[in-house]
């Protein structure tokens, strides 16, 4: 059933083996993976078309932030590959191609256009040539199509409203640390995490991984956090009150029971951070990656990611992807990328080589990327939290002090999102954010339970 | 604007000049709009005074719905001139709108609400517009997604049509500033007082003087008019919307339903845009959305297409509406404040209106022929109880 | 042969799109993204505004105190209408 250029590992347990109808064709994948993994690790490459200029992409981050790999799956639009389990049978297709994503004449857009177009200015005259600019680029607009089946009331999901003393948003080394904290403090601590598994970055590090990730889990469960995994935390609605009458202010969770509407005495975000690309030409080719997603690959799911990686980025995580990708068998060529820097990556529907400032034409098959990944501070920010943009913590990171009190009342903060800080840190701060957030109960002078 | 071609102009560095013909507080679709007007007759001794960035208000954050279709006279034949400027914009200013006119249709869900559509059907065809009624089974064969058994009737003018408003600011500043107008960015206007026959206006950015004044703050205008002792009438109501995942084009026309104000339509992107009415008791400028109005809106939208379950929303936001008591703007000088010009309270058609308002507006201020909307929408028509009110307002 | 690093994956708008922006005056986050588009696609900029924000500092003489992020909007994910439609029932 495994295809030649099957690249999962043998020596690593993988789920029953079962197939993805991809584009009419079976392809085989294992149970507990995401469809963009079962898709590389059986050999498939190009999901998806980019919406102006039909370049090919395939995955980028493998953790549902960036907008790289969405396909059409089981009749269902701009569904991100990364986040959705497989199941036998499930149907998937790639969107915005024609005639097939793998052959796409209007990727001669990209071709006509090498600096780019300037859509505002383009055509405007003489009406008649700017009516055919205006139908030809509606035509062309948009990503998937409408989705197929529509959903019946009956099968739309209750909204449903929890109170808590501790909300930590986020189920990472940070978050994980806080919340185990706060329920050994004696607080109702709730957990939640938009990942199918928990674990956030320790499931991308060689030298943490399943192992640290579940042990975590377990300490924080044993503590008595409740967890809820496979759940967004979409926004903090400042207005809203979870239920008529109530105080406003509440945040809302995309479960997969449907909506969720969070209260809480203490908001923690501990959100961590988003990869990111470097910048260099034909940044966006399948196979150039942020070093992250290459972790995961290799570590979570225990597939090889290449036989001739570039390893990009000459920190403590590069460093360690590395040797991990050495001892997978690859044959790892690093970039420190300060003295030597990619300036374009080479190849069509994947990378096959890169072009540096000292060498012309280094040959690869993939391209992990270690930059300082983003802070993830969109929640905080919309709490209210202040945040600086500092390039060294690797973007808007938010304002927190030592024990990770925000100037928003009642918000705290920890981990990643207030500046990278890598594993070992984000353990430390959450447990000493969790430590704070106990002690301000006690502050307060009012008795569990109550909202302050 | 195009890229290498020289003629690339920044806004307005620096401080404003100190004198002037005519300051604009405003930098919105209609305060560009006059400027650019005013400049093509060659009165480009004109400075624009905006707080923010562009698109900061209204005009960024608006659907981009443009329709002949209103209950009053007055609203009908000004659309139907603005939707003829639409149509050459692109080529007049150089810069694409992507304006599309794919209609507007709007359903009626109760049956009392059938005599109010034909009547106002009838006006608007009295007037030239092709506005015709139709059946829910004629609105399901134009959008077979809806669910024709929550419709009593409909109608439909296929003029009608959507555009994409921020490229209007960029195309209208460019074209004033290459002539000669200033548009000055985040600055703000902190006082006016009569300065001999004219102004003096104190900014962030240092002092100017100017003949003339017109205020096309939007929201902002009775906040402006306050600093020289005028009271305006209207009111900002935060109008919340929100755009989904883009999905390939299938939605021809905007739809509006009359009992609920929703609409959506489709972008020249494919992002479906929305808004609905949602009960509102936050006071002020408010620019944030709410999850009530994700769940109204959300709750409308699957009754009436129940193929929209899935799609998936992106990012919802607010913007302002300047609401005037009788649903049409106030223009013209107000009482005792000679040379102050008033271009605000359009409700939710400021933009749609923007193109004729602001060339009736420069026609008018260069000397010429003053339009008669001028009168019928002066400030002092409520006090005089000459009110007629526009009823067919949407989100 | 393309020329393009790729600022803003989700819009397709590339490094010279934005110094281009940049150039016309357009000096912050939030008029870099009306202006190109970046960070209104699918990721609502979790991949781009900090390129962005290196940018505008640069543009800025290095002063990263200036540089604000852009309204950062509900929802943080894109998610189905279909969870907001039912009515809450005790």
């Amino acid at each position: 059933m495994a295809r030649a250029d099957d690249k999962r590992i043998n020596e690593v347990p993988h789920g029953d083996r079962l197939n993805l109808s991809f584009e009419g064709d079976d392809v085989p994948a294992c149970a507990g993976e995401s469809v963009a993994v079962a898709l590389f690790a059986s050999g498939e490459r190009v999901l998806s078309r980019s919406i102006k200029y039909h370049r090919p992409r395939g995955f980028f981050c493998l953790a549902g932030h960036c907008g790289a790999c969405l396909m059409r799956i089981d009749g269902k639009p701009n569904v991100r590959a990364c986040k959705t389990p497989v199941k036998e049978g499930m149907r998937v297709e790639r969107q915005n191609a024609f005639p097939t994503g793998a052959f796409d004449v209007l990727g001669a857009a990209d071709f006509f256009f090498p600096k780019g177009m300037d859509h505002h200015t383009m055509m405007t005259s003489p009406r008649a040539l700017n009516a055919v600019l205006n139908k030809v680029v509606r035509q062309l607009g948009g990503l998937g199509k409408l989705p197929d089946v529509p959903a019946s009331p009956a099968e739309l999901p209750r909204p449903r409203h929890k109170h808590v003393d501790v909300v930590v948003v986020g189920g990472g080394p940070a978050g994980l640390g806080c919340a185990t904290e706060t329920a050994r403090g004696g607080k109702k601590t709730l957990l939640v995490d938009e990942q199918d598994r928990v674990g956030g970055s320790l499931l991308a590090h060689p030298q943490h991984g399943v192992r640290a990730a579940n042990e975590a889990l377990a300490a924080a469960l044993k503590a008595g956090v409740e967890v809820l995994s496979s759940s967004t935390v979409l926004a903090w609605y400042p207005e809203d009150a979870a239920v008529d009458g109530g105080e406003p202010g509440l945040l809302a969770v995309h479960t997969p029971e449907g909506l969720l509407k969070v209260t809480a005495s203490r908001y923690v975000y501990a959100t961590g951070s988003y990869d990111q690309n470097a910048v260099f030409v034909d940044n966006d080719r399948p196979g150039v990656l942020p070093a992250r997603a290459v972790g995961r690959l290799l570590v979570r799911f225990g597939v090889k990611p290449a036989e001739r990686p570039v390893v990009v980025g000459d920190g403590p995580y590069a460093r360690a992807l590395a040797d991990a990708l050495a001892r997978a068998g690859a044959e790892v060529t690093r970039i420190d990328g300060r003295d030597e820097q990619i300036v374009a990556a080479h190849g069509h529907g994947w990378v096959r080589s890169v072009e540096t400032t000292r060498r012309k034409k280094l040959k690869c098959d993939l391209v992990a990327v270690a930059a300082l990944p983003a802070p993830a501070s969109e929640l905080p920010r919309q709490h209210g939290v202040a945040v600086a943009f500092n390039d060294g913590k690797g973007g808007f990171h938010c304002r927190v002090d030592d024990d990770g009190r925000a100037n928003a009342p009642h918000v705290f903060a920890c981990g990643d999102v207030t500046g990278f800080g890598g594993i070992d840190d984000a353990v430390s701060a959450g447990a000493r954010c969790g430590r704070a957030v106990v002690a301000s109960f006690s502050a307060n002078g009012m008795g569990a339970g109550a909202r302050a | 604007m195009k890229r290498g071609s020289g003629e690339d102009i920044q806004p307005t560095q620096g401080p404003p000049k100190a004198k002037c013909e005519i300051a604009i507080i405003g930098g919105g679709v209609m305060g560009l709009g006059i400027a650019y007007q005013l400049a093509k007759r060659g009165i480009k001794d004109v400075v624009v005074l905006e707080r923010g960035y562009l698109a900061q208000g209204a005009s960024g954050r608006n659907g981009g719905g443009v329709r002949m279709q209103w209950s009053t006279e007055q609203n009908v034949r000004l659309m139907q001139q603005s939707i003829e400027l639409c149509k050459s914009f692109a080529q007049e200013i150089g810069v694409n709108v992507w304006f599309r006119q794919g209609g507007y249709l709007f359903l009626a869900k109760l049956e009392r609400e059938r005599a109010i559509m034909e009547r106002n059907v009838e006006l608007q065809n009295r007037c030239g517009v092709p506005t015709r009624m139709m059946t829910p089974e004629e609105a399901g064969a134009l959008v077979p997604e809806l669910d024709i058994k929550k419709i009593v009737c409909a109608c439909y003018n296929p003029k009608d049509g959507v555009l994409f408003p921020w490229p209007f600011l960029w195309g209208y500043a460019h074209q004033a500033l290459k002539r000669g107008v200033e548009v000055h960015l985040f600055t703000n206007v902190d006082a006016i007082t009569r300065d001999g026959g004219g102004f003096k206006l104190t900014t962030s950015k240092g002092e100017v003087r100017a003949k003339r004044v017109i205020n096309a703050a939007g929201a902002w205008s009775p906040e402006v008019a306050r600093m020289l002792g005028v009271e305006l009438p209207n009111k900002p109501h935060r109008h919340e919307i929100l755009s989904t995942e883009p999905l390939k084009p299938f939605l021809t026309p905007m739809v509006s339903v009359l009992s609920s104000g929703l609409y959506f339509s489709q972008s020249m992107r494919g992002e479906i845009v929305t808004g609905i009415t949602v009960e509102d008791h936050a006071q002020g400028i408010q620019m944030g959305s709410r999850l009530k109005f994700l769940t109204t809106l959300a709750r409308e939208m699957v009754s009436l297409v129940p193929r929209f379950a899935d799609l998936k929303v992106l990012r919802q936001w607010a913007g302002p509406y300047d609401v005037s008591p009788d649903g049409h703007p106030i223009l013209g000088e107000p009482p005792g404040v000679p040379g102050f010009y008033l271009a605000c309270g359009f409700v939710g058609h400021g933009f749609m209106m923007a193109p004729i308002i602001a060339q009736l507006y420069a026609e008018w201020l260069a000397g010429g022929h003053k339009h008669e909307v001028f009168d019928r929408c002066r400030l002092q028509r409520f006090a005089e109880g000459k009110i007629e009110k526009e009823s067919m307002i949407l989100g | 042969m393309s020329n393009k690093a790729i600022i803003c994956r989700c819009e397709d708008v590339t490094l010279s799109d934005v110094q281009h922006t940049i150039s016309l005056g357009y000096k912050s986050i939030e008029e870099v993204k009306r202006y190109t588009g970046l960070g209104t696609g699918p990721c609502e900029g979790k991949e781009c505004m900090v390129h962005c924000a290196r940018m505008v500092a640069l543009a800025n003489g290095g002063d990263e105190s200036v540089v604000l992020p852009f309204t950062s909007r509900p929802p943080v994910q894109p998610v189905p209408l279909a969870i907001f439609a039912r009515g809450e029932e005790e």
